[in-house]
């Protein structure tokens, strides 16, 4: 595009790259092909309009044409459609590896097996994070006792006679200086702390892989239930007699039509 | 009450939509054309006024359906141009839809208090429909 001024080419390769960014899903060569269709669109209107200005005239192309996305708006939904599909194929074979492995039937019966390992997996999630829950608690409580060790010693005396806690009855333990025994205690805390943290960093791994059942599953009932409504309305169009006894039937008869 | 100048624009555009490929395929139907001649040949006579980009979206889904084929070809002056022509199928199915087109316009236009006649094109229409 050699006959565009610098002013002309700047707005025109602005306009490029904002219609590049709305084209990041579509495939690589459709993108360029459409690329390269709108920049020979851009410069046929060019060429033929006349006006002063240029900047004036290569706005006045590309405000005609419409933003990147009116280029672009049917396009999108089919592209992400088909790179959704390119992502699910993973979904497809760890699908295979469960039927393989557990011969789940497909149909009601396949579907009920899923939902029940799902829920199962849910509750193994939940019962993770509780537990993740409990070691913190127990680390927050060893801390709490800890300290009690080493700054109140006549409280943690009361308690102990009282039967409220129970020093573990072990010598080594007995033979450090309360100070130690705190010091001790609050170390095993940290331990506890640590590793509560990591659970639940760990979790997360567990939350997505979840998810990705979940979608995976959500995934495949929506498509049967597309397949199921196309093949309905296969049926509609191929038996139009059929047809018209089910429009008629939920409107009423036709004016003129004898029943 | 009024209607909304946004509810009215809605409508317009969801109308055009469909419509304008079918005048993409009428005018493909004569020659072939590349995107701005298109653009040219349905707005010369200023009926109709589109942001000329929805012109592709179009374009490609005719394409993908195989109703129409595209090709390069190199111009004398700036980068090539891709030209669009109607395949035998999409000639076919053109014809099959101006007939129902024809028809909805009939059922748009028609006198509702006009009586027999043009009851049969909604009865038509109306089976067509599934």
């Amino acid at each position: 595009m050699n006959s565009y001024s610098d002013v002309v080419a700047k707005i025109v390769n602005d306009y490029l790259d904002r219609l590049k960014l709305q084209l990041r899903r579509i495939p690589a060569r459709e993108q360029d092909e459409l690329l390269k269709e709108i920049q020979s669109h851009i410069f046929e209107a060019y060429r033929r309009s006349s006006d002063e200005d240029e900047t004036e005239r290569i706005l006045a192309v590309l405000r005609r044409l419409g933003e990147p996305s009116d280029v672009v708006s049917d396009r999108l939904p089919e592209a992400m459609v088909r790179s959704g599909t390119r992502r699910i194929l993973p979904m497809h074979v760890i699908a295979g590896i469960l039927i393989a492995l557990f011969g789940v039937p497909l149909g009601f019966g396949g579907a009920a097996v899923l939902v029940g390992v799902l829920a199962a997996l849910a509750g193994a999630a939940l019962a993770y994070f509780a537990a993740a829950a409990g070691v913190l608690l127990a680390s927050g409580a060893l801390g709490l006792l800890g300290l009690v060790r080493i700054y109140q010693p006549a409280l943690w005396d009361v308690l102990v006679v009282r039967g409220v806690i129970e020093p573990p009855p072990a010598e080594f333990f007995d033979a450090l200086s309360p100070a130690g025994q705190g010091f001790l205690m609050l170390t095993v805390a940290f331990v506890f702390a640590a590793a509560g943290v990591v659970m639940l960093w760990l979790g997360k791994y567990l939350i997505r892989g979840v998810r990705f059942l979940f979608g995976m599953v959500c995934d495949w009932i929506r498509r049967w239930a597309q397949s199921a409504r196309r093949a309905v309305r296969r049926q509609l169009a191929r038996d139009s007699e059929f047809g018209g006894a089910v429009l008629r039937a939920f409107r009423g008869p036709v004016n003129g039509e004898q029943t | 009450m009024e209607y909304r100048e946004e509810e009215r624009d809605r409508r317009i555009t969801q109308l055009k939509k469909g419509i304008l490929e079918l005048a993409v395929m009428g005018a493909l139907y004569h020659e072939p054309h590349y995107g701005y001649s298109l653009v040219r040949v349905l707005t010369e006579d200023g009926s109709i006024s589109l942001k000329e980009g929805t012109i592709y979206p179009i374009l490609a889904r005719l394409d993908r359906d195989g109703l129409v084929r595209s090709e390069w070809v190199e111009s004398v002056q700036g980068p090539p141009r891709k030209y669009y022509a109607l395949t035998p199928a999409g000639r076919q199915l053109l014809g099959d839809l101006r007939q129902e087109f024809d028809l909805l316009v009939s059922l748009v236009k028609r006198e509702w208090n006009a009586g027999e006649e043009s009851e049969t094109a909604q009865r038509k229409l109306l089976l067509r429909k599934r």
